[in-house]
């Protein structure tokens, strides 16, 4: 509902805010001695046509806010029910997947990060621990040795420091 | 008639068995990098680079061109069934391949992207074998200014890209752009936006970017969807053959030869590279289509339009690596490592010195494309296979996939990181309603026109000069035009609306 009825005004008045941040850095860049446009001329142009932009969304959904709510009102019934519960796992689940990739290697990191994903985005009555703990293993394996000696890529190997 | 006399000759030299068969493995590796989210084109033939050592200079070359025009034409396979582009140059064929596949026509979605690939690829190989010298001459005379015009022409279609919600869509090519300004400043390399970080001095890399904006944002958008039990695979019709019907083909000719002609045009010039070719291919499609509403709603025009540009591209990156020794984008920089490797140089004297090998490559070319055709109609019903898996096994282990691609692009743990940024943006985009390709679009070629504007700027002294270039200009009040033209639609849209 929050994104239906105040979206496109929160967006605008995002982008004013990024727009402005930019522009203000670009003035602290270095102007080119050389020629007639240097590093910061880019950033105030891109700065620049964004926030004139972002102001005429805002401007043209506060000018209209009511036509725009009557139409979420209408569409109300039609929302889908979102479970941000489940995405804000996943979300923090991959982050720290990808942070511990490194020092603790592609194997084992792998290996605890796809069963648990799986649970997550499982729906209730289909969720079987095992078979999935069985299958991240394979994978993790087939995809690591796949990628060392198929394709010549080494993958983090982390704390597992084996010359296989 | 001496280039069909000569191309004939390539014919036989070529069908050997030991080079069919090293063909056919090339063009069956390909297929699987380009079907990777994360694994690309470039990195097959970066693979296959070093089993070449020992062929003979022609046949190394052959299953160079077999992985090529495998990776190219794999990608749309993932884009079709999973949403999530396998290689860049196919990225809108996600946008009305994946509705496509959601109505249950994953196969027939399949079937034109396949047929399409391969009349694509031919189309530009035809071109390539008998226009080749003449073509580079035109590409010679592009100076930066026109380059510049092309990359200015291709960001003014974000316009049409997002007509319905222009200001929307435009707002999100400017973040597209401001991602790229991230890292060093083309031309004198001034750190721009780094905030001191040293990973950010590269910048983004495109590889990982788009793995997150497509891929790790579909599978948050998976988990919004679990209510108990509600995420069900996909129902697939039967289908026989390729799925569609002569009239239907027939129907996509005046398409698939004006998108040939785009993906060949953007090959020729060095730099732009094929997804760009497929994304105005498909744009070009939708502006000419008596529909353009069905658009992104699972039109095949869509898939043929991407899919033959895109596989045209091949032909057309080939003319100046064959003909100037100029690599058009990463995968060619590649085979011209392989011509080095096998002593031969690339550039003018080769089509003197080393006939054989340039046109052994024609016939490859061909022969191949041939082969991706036969593999890949031979693997449809393998390939709907991965519809059936439940989501929830599905999505993890591309993720881990994903991940293992971006760290492949250049060894480092920071490119796995920036896909989950772009995961979040991809994500917040989707729950505001902000169309993602225009910031794709708009962050493949944010670069380009920034290096291109101020190189030109070095060589002509005033902007006011470009204009004496007629090629710039075509490009550039075409561009304006065409700006014109979509914000006047969309004004008379944002009236009627307010009139009701």
């Amino acid at each position: 509902m929050f994104f239906k009825k105040y979206g496109d005004i929160v967006v605008g008045v995002f982008f004013m805010l990024l727009s402005a941040v930019v522009m203000l850095m670009a003035t602290q860049l270095p102007k080119s001695a050389v020629m007639a446009i240097g590093p910061d001329f880019m950033p105030m142009v891109i700065g620049a046509v964004t926030f004139l932009l972002a102001a005429l969304l805002t401007f043209l959904n506060v000018k209209n806010f009511k036509m725009h709510l009557e139409e979420a009102e209408a569409a109300a019934d039609s929302i889908e029910e979102c479970n941000y519960k489940k995405v804000l796992s996943s979300f923090v689940l991959t982050v720290v997947y990808v942070m511990i990739l490194q020092p603790v290697g592609f194997i084992i990191s792998t290996i605890v990060y796809l069963p648990l994903q799986m649970l997550i985005l499982a729906p209730t009555d289909k969720r079987k621990p095992l078979p999935l703990v069985i299958l991240a293993v394979i994978f993790t394996l087939v995809v690591f040795f796949l990628f060392r000696y198929g394709f010549k890529i080494v993958l983090p190997a982390g704390i597992f420091t084996i010359n296989l | 008639m001496s280039a069909l006399a000569s191309l004939g000759n390539a014919f036989v030299a070529v069908c050997t068995p030991g080079s069919l068969l090293l063909m056919a493995a090339g063009v069956f590796v390909g297929i699987i990098f380009g079907s990777i989210p994360g694994l690309s084109a470039s990195m097959a033939v970066a693979l296959f680079l070093p089993l070449t050592f020992s062929m003979t200079p022609s046949m190394g070359m052959n299953t160079l061109v077999a992985v090529y025009i495998g990776g190219i034409s794999g990608g749309l396979i993932s884009a079709i069934l999973l949403k999530m582009p396998g290689t860049a140059s196919s990225i809108a064929t996600t946008f009305d391949g994946y509705p496509m596949a959601q109505k249950g026509e994953a196969i027939k979605a399949l079937g034109y992207g396949i047929v399409f690939s391969f009349l694509g690829s031919v189309f530009s190989f035809i071109i390539l074998t008998f226009c080749a010298p003449m073509l580079a001459d035109i590409a010679l005379k592009f100076t930066p200014a026109e380059n510049f015009g092309i990359c200015f022409f291709a960001l003014t279609m974000v316009a049409i890209l997002s007509s319905g919600s222009m200001l929307k869509g435009l707002l999100s090519g400017m973040l597209g752009l401001m991602f790229c300004l991230i890292g060093m400043a083309p031309i004198d390399g001034t750190a721009r936006f780094t905030f001191g970080s040293t990973q950010l001095m590269a910048g983004f890399d495109t590889l990982p970017t788009l793995i997150g904006i497509f891929a790790i944002s579909e599978i948050l958008i998976t988990a919004e969807q679990v209510v108990k039990g509600d995420v069900k695979p996909m129902e697939i019709k039967k289908t026989k053959g390729f799925g569609f019907t002569w009239k239907e083909f027939t129907y996509q000719i005046p398409n698939f030869i004006r998108s040939s002609l785009i993906g060949t045009g953007i090959g020729i010039l060095p730099g732009i590279g094929g997804s760009t070719s497929g994304m105005l291919a498909y744009v070009t499609a939708k502006n000419m289509s008596k529909h353009p509403e069905e658009f992104g709603k699972g039109c095949p025009d869509g898939i043929v339009a991407t899919e033959s540009a895109n596989n045209a591209t091949i032909g057309g990156a080939m003319i100046p690596l064959l003909v100037l020794g100029i690599p058009g984008d990463g995968v060619t920089a590649m085979m011209l490592g392989g011509f080095l490797i096998h002593g031969l140089s690339a550039g003018p004297l080769l089509f003197v010195k080393n006939a054989d090998v340039v046109y052994g490559i024609f016939a490859a070319c061909m022969i191949c494309s041939l082969m991706m055709l036969i593999i890949e109609f031979g693997g449809i019903h393998l390939f709907v296979q991965l519809l059936k898996i439940p989501k929830h096994i599905l999505m993890p282990l591309i993720l881990v996939l994903c991940c293992v691609g971006a760290y492949a692009t250049n060894n480092r743990i920071f490119d796995v990181q920036s896909i989950i940024l772009f995961g979040a943006v991809g994500y917040l985009f989707h729950k505001f309603k902000m169309p993602t390709t225009p910031f794709v679009l708009c962050f493949l070629i944010g670069e380009m026109l920034e290096t291109y504007l101020r190189r030109g700027l070095m060589q002509y002294k005033t902007f006011g000069a470009f204009f004496k270039r007629p090629i710039f200009d075509a490009f550039f009040f075409i561009a304006i035009a065409v700006l014109v033209w979509s914000m006047f639609k969309e004004y008379k849209a944002y009236r009627a609306k307010k009139a009701q």
